[in-house]
C-alpha cells in the first residue's frame, strides 16, 4: 500500500504540475493568463445557475408528489453515470497509454501497485468533475428539507464514495477490453471501433433497464404506493444502478437504522469493487499493457516508392494532412474527435430505438411537419460538434513537445489557420453523415436538409473552431505525458465549450426571433452572413494570438 | 552573414542570467563550434536564434536579416537539429519528409533527389517507410537531420548533433558539414566532442555561465592558455579559471 501511495503522490504532482505552481504564481504573465482563464471560466457561470436553478424546480416537483428521495438518486445515478462512461476513456488512457509506463513497467511492482496508483489519481480528478454536478442536488435537498448535521456527515461519505465503484467497474471493463483486443497489426482500429461499440452498447443497455423498471412503476398499484412510501420510486428506478439507489436511500432514511445500513452497504461494496477491480489487474493489466508499448515495423513496406516522393502540397495542406494523420493514429484522439462526433448523434436517437413502433411513427410524423425546425436545429447540432470534437481547441497543446518543429518553420500563420480549420472540418464532415444517417432513420431527411445542414454546419464549425484555437494558442497545454491529458483533461476544451456555446445560442436566439417575421430561406442566408463575418473577425483575433504566442513561448 | 549582437536572456525574475551580453559573427563558409561545460547558455543561445527563445536584448541577424522581426524570411534559411531528436510519432518517416518539403515549398524532383542522397548517406532507406514511433534514438537523430537538410539551409544548426549517433553516421554528418561550408553556407554546432571541434571547425567560441570567455580559430585559443597541446586541456583551464 505505501508504495500506491508513493506512486499517487508522483502521479499527482505530475497530473497536476504541483511542482510549478509555485514559480507561476511569481511571475506576472502567469498571473495575467491565470486571471483571464478564471475570467473565461466565470462566463460559464449563468449556464451553470441557470441549469441549478432549473434543479431547484425538479426538487418541488419530486416534494409535492412525496417523492423527494427521487431527486437525490437522479443526482447520484446522474453523477455516476458520467464517471462510468467518461472514465472508460479516462482509464484508457491512464493506463495504458500514458510515458509513464515506460518507466513504470521496468520497476520491480505489481501490475496492482501500479494500477492501484493510477486509480486514486484518476479518482482525485473525477472529483473535479463530480462536485460540480453533486453539490448542487446535495445541497438543494439539504436545505429545503431541512435536515440536521447527520445528513452533512453522511453526505459528505457518499460524495467521497460515489465515483469508486463506477471507475472500478469501467477499470475492469477496459482491462478485459485491452486484453482482447491486444491482438498484432490491426490494434489501435480494432480499439477505436470497439470503443464505439461499447459506449454505445453501454447507453443501450442502460436504457433499456430504464425502459423497464419504468413500466415495472406503472404496472403496480401506482397511485396507492406513491402515496403510502416515500421511497417508492426511488427503489423501483435505482435498479437500474442499485449503488446510486443506495446512496440516495441512506441519505433520505436518515434518521432510521436503514439509513445507517444502506450507507454501510455503498461504502463496503464500493471498497470490496477496489479490491476486486485490484485482483484483477494482478491477472490482466500486463496482458493488455505489453504489446501496446511495442510499435510494430513492416519490412516488406518500409522501403519507399517512387510516388512517395511525388506528392508535393500547399503548406497549409501539408498541415491538415498531418493534423488528420496524428489525428485518425492516434487512438486517444480518435476516439475523442472523431470517436465524439460518431456516438453524440447516435445516441441522441437511441431513445427512438427503445420505443415502439406506434410512439417513432407519431414521432416521424411530428418531425415531417416541422422540417425547418429540424434543418436549424441540424445546423447547430453540427457546429456544437465542432466543438465537442476538441479538435482545434486542442490543435497546438497536441504538439506537445513536437511544437518546436512548428516554431522553427516558416510557416506562415495564415496557414497554421487555415490547415488545422480544414482538420476539424474533415472530422465535422464524419459527423454530418452521422447526423444524416440518424435523421434518416426518423425519416426526417429531406435534401433541402442535407444542403442547409451540410453548407451551414461546415460554415458554422469555422468560427466555433476559431475560437477553440485562440482559447489554445493563448494557453498551449504542452507539458503532457499522456496524449488523453492534451485533448479531455485540456481546460481549454471546457473554455471553448462555454464560449462556443453562448456563440451558438445567441445565433439560436436569433433566428427563433427571426422564425415569425421573415422567410426562412432569408434566414438561412442571415445565419450564413452572420458565420462567414465572425469567421473572418475572429481569424484577426487568432492571426494576432498565434504570433504573439510563437514569439513569446519558452 | 550570421551576428549575434549583445544577446542576453535571463529565466525566472532576472535570477538566473543564461546568456549575458554575447556577440558573435560567423561568416559564410565557416564551421563554427560552440563549446562550454553542461547549462553554460549553449542551448539557449542556439534556440534564441532559430525563433525558440526571445532574447531579453540584443539582436540577432542572418544575412542582415533580423531574426526576430523578420521570422519567415530567416527561417526559411535556416535548418535547426535540436538535442533531443522528437518528432511526431505518429508520422512515417517518409511523410515527415514529404511535409518538411512541402512547407518549405521544395519542388518535386529537387526533394526526391536530395531526400534520396541522404537516405542512402545515414543508411535509412529501409525504415524511411515505417512509423517513426518505431525508430530508434539514433534512427530519430538521422530523419531530423535528413529533415534538416532538404531545404539546403543557408545556416544550418546543430545542438549537440555526435549524441546518439553511430560512428559511422557521425563522420557521414562531419562530411556534410565540411561540404555544406565549402558550398559557402554557415554551420553552427554547440559540442562536448572536444576532438570533433578540434578537428572540425573554423573558428570556435567557448561559453561559461553565460559569457564567452574564448573565441577564435584553434591557434588564437593556444594563444590565451597556458597549456598549449589540446583544446581538451585549453577547455578545462578556461571553465575552470571563471
Amino acid at each position: 500500500m505505501s508504495r500506491i501511495l508513493a506512486l499517487v503522490k508522483v502521479d499527482i504532482r505530475n497530473t497536476f504540475s504541483l511542482s510549478t505552481i509555485k514559480n507561476k504564481l511569481k511571475n506576472r504573465e502567469s498571473i495575467v493568463h491565470i486571471v483571464i482563464v478564471l475570467i473565461a471560466l466565470i462566463s460559464l457561470l449563468p449556464t451553470y445557475y441557470f441549469l441549478v436553478s432549473g434543479l431547484s424546480n425538479i426538487f418541488t416537483v419530486y416534494l409535492n408528489v412525496g417523492q423527494k428521495s427521487m431527486f437525490l438518486l437522479t443526482g447520484i445515478l446522474l453523477g455516476q453515470m458520467i464517471v462510468l462512461f467518461f472514465g472508460i476513456l479516462y482509464v484508457m488512457s491512464k493506463y495504458y497509454f500514458s510515458s509513464d509506463l515506460n518507466i513504470l513497467v521496468p520497476l520491480p511492482l505489481r501490475p496492482k501497485e501500479i494500477v492501484g496508483a493510477k486509480f486514486v489519481s484518476l479518482l482525485i480528478y473525477e472529483y473535479l468533475t463530480l462536485l460540480p454536478i453533486l453539490l448542487p442536488f446535495i445541497i438543494i435537498y439539504g436545505i429545503k428539507s431541512d435536515v440536521n448535521i447527520l445528513y452533512w456527515l453522511y453526505s459528505t461519505i457518499i460524495i467521497l464514495f460515489v465515483p469508486v465503484i463506477p471507475l472500478c467497474i469501467s477499470s475492469i471493463i477496459v482491462m478485459f477490453f485491452m486484453r482482447y483486443t491486444n491482438i498484432r497489426g490491426k490494434r489501435d482500429l480494432l480499439r477505436t471501433i470497439g470503443y464505439i461499440v461499447l459506449i454505445i452498447a453501454l447507453i443501450t443497455i442502460q436504457l433499456k433497464l430504464q425502459s423497464i423498471a419504468e413500466r415495472a412503476v406503472a404496472d403496480e398499484d401506482f397511485l396507492y404506493k406513491l402515496i403510502t412510501d416515500s421511497t417508492f420510486l426511488a427503489r423501483r428506478l435505482g435498479i437500474v444502478f442499485p449503488p446510486s439507489m443506495w446512496a440516495a436511500l441512506s441519505l433520505s432514511d436518515l434518521s432510521s437504522m436503514s439509513g445507517f445500513l444502506y450507507l454501510l452497504l455503498f461504502v463496503i461494496v464500493s471498497i470490496l469493487m477496489f479490491f476486486i477491480m485490484l485482483f484483477l489487474s494482478d491477472r490482466v493489466f500486463f496482458k493488455g499493457l505489453i504489446g501496446n508499448l511495442e510499435v510494430s515495423t513492416s519490412r516488406r513496406a518500409a522501403r519507399v516508392r517512387e510516388r512517395d516522393f511525388q506528392r508535393s502540397s500547399p503548406p497549409y495542406i501539408a498541415l491538415a494532412m498531418k493534423e488528420i494523420k496524428m489525428l485518425v493514429r492516434t487512438p486517444v484522439y480518435l476516439m475523442n474527435s472523431i470517436g465524439g462526433v460518431i456516438i453524440v448523434p447516435i445516441v441522441m436517437i437511441l431513445p427512438f430505438f427503445m420505443e415502439d413502433e406506434e410512439s417513432v411513427n407519431m414521432l416521424r410524423s411530428v418531425l415531417r411537419d416541422s422540417q425547418q425546425i429540424i434543418n436549424l436545429i441540424g445546423v447547430a447540432f453540427i457546429t456544437f460538434l465542432g466543438i465537442v470534437n476538441s479538435v482545434c481547441s486542442t490543435t497546438f497543446s497536441r504538439e506537445g513537445k513536437n511544437m518546436w518543429i512548428q516554431r522553427t518553420l516558416p510557416i506562415k500563420v495564415k496557414d497554421q489557420i487555415v490547415g488545422r480549420v480544414l482538420a476539424s472540418i474533415f472530422v465535422q464532415i464524419i459527423g454530418i453523415i452521422i447526423l444524416y444517417g440518424s435523421l434518416a432513420y426518423l425519416g426526417a431527411l429531406t435534401l433541402e436538409g442535407i444542403f442547409i445542414i451540410g453548407i451551414l454546419g461546415i460554415l458554422g464549425s469555422i468560427p466555433t473552431g476559431e475560437i477553440g484555437m485562440i482559447v489554445d494558442a493563448y494557453r498551449p497545454m504542452l507539458h503532457w505525458d499522456n496524449p488523453q491529458r492534451a485533448m479531455k483533461q485540456n481546460l481549454n476544451v471546457l473554455i471553448n465549450m462555454g464560449l462556443g456555446s453562448l456563440y451558438i445560442l445567441g445565433i439560436g436566439l436569433l433566428a427563433y426571433k427571426l422564425l415569425d417575421i421573415l422567410d426562412i430561406f432569408i434566414i438561412y442566408i442571415i445565419i450564413a452572413l452572420i458565420f462567414i463575418l465572425s469567421s473572418l473577425v475572429l481569424y484577426k483575433v487568432l492571426k494576432k494570438v498565434i504570433e504573439t504566442t510563437f514569439i513569446n513561448l519558452e | 552573414m550570421l551576428e549575434l549582437k549583445n544577446i542576453s536572456k535571463t529565466y525566472g525574475k532576472g535570477e538566473v542570467k543564461a546568456v549575458d551580453n554575447i556577440s558573435l559573427e560567423v561568416k559564410p563558409g565557416e564551421i563554427f563550434g560552440f563549446l562550454g561545460p553542461n547549462g553554460a547558455g549553449k542551448t539557449t543561445t542556439i534556440k534564441m536564434i532559430v525563433g525558440l527563445l526571445k532574447p531579453d536584448s540584443g539582436k540577432i541577424f542572418l544575412d542582415n536579416i533580423d531574426v526576430w522581426e523578420n521570422p519567415l524570411e530567416a527561417k526559411s534559411k535556416i535548418s535547426f537539429v535540436p538535442d533531443t531528436p522528437q518528432v511526431y510519432d505518429k508520422l512515417k518517416g517518409i511523410e515527415y519528409l514529404n511535409f518538411i518539403a512541402d512547407i518549405y515549398d521544395i519542388p518535386k524532383d529537387i526533394r526526391q533527389e536530395r531526400i534520396e542522397k541522404y537516405l542512402d548517406i545515414f543508411q535509412l532507406k529501409d525504415a524511411i517507410g515505417d512509423i517513426i514511433g518505431s525508430y530508434s534514438h539514433g534512427m530519430r537523430q538521422k530523419l531530423v537531420l535528413i529533415s534538416a537538410l532538404i531545404n539546403d539551409p543557408k545556416l544550418f544548426i546543430l545542438d549537440e548533433p555526435m549524441v546518439g549517433l553511430d560512428p559511422r553516421s557521425s563522420f557521414q554528418l562531419k562530411e556534410i558539414m565540411r561540404e555544406k561550408c565549402n558550398e559557402g553556407k554557415i554551420v553552427f554546432f554547440s559540442t562536448h566532442v572536444l576532438e570533433v571541434a578540434e578537428k572540425l571547425c573554423d573558428r570556435i567560441a567557448i561559453i561559461n555561465k553565460g559569457k564567452i570567455i574564448a573565441a577564435g580559430t584553434m591557434d588564437e585559443l593556444r594563444q590565451h592558455s597556458k597549456e598549449k597541446e589540446s583544446l581538451e586541456n585549453i577547455f578545462l583551464e578556461l571553465t575552470e579559471n571563471e
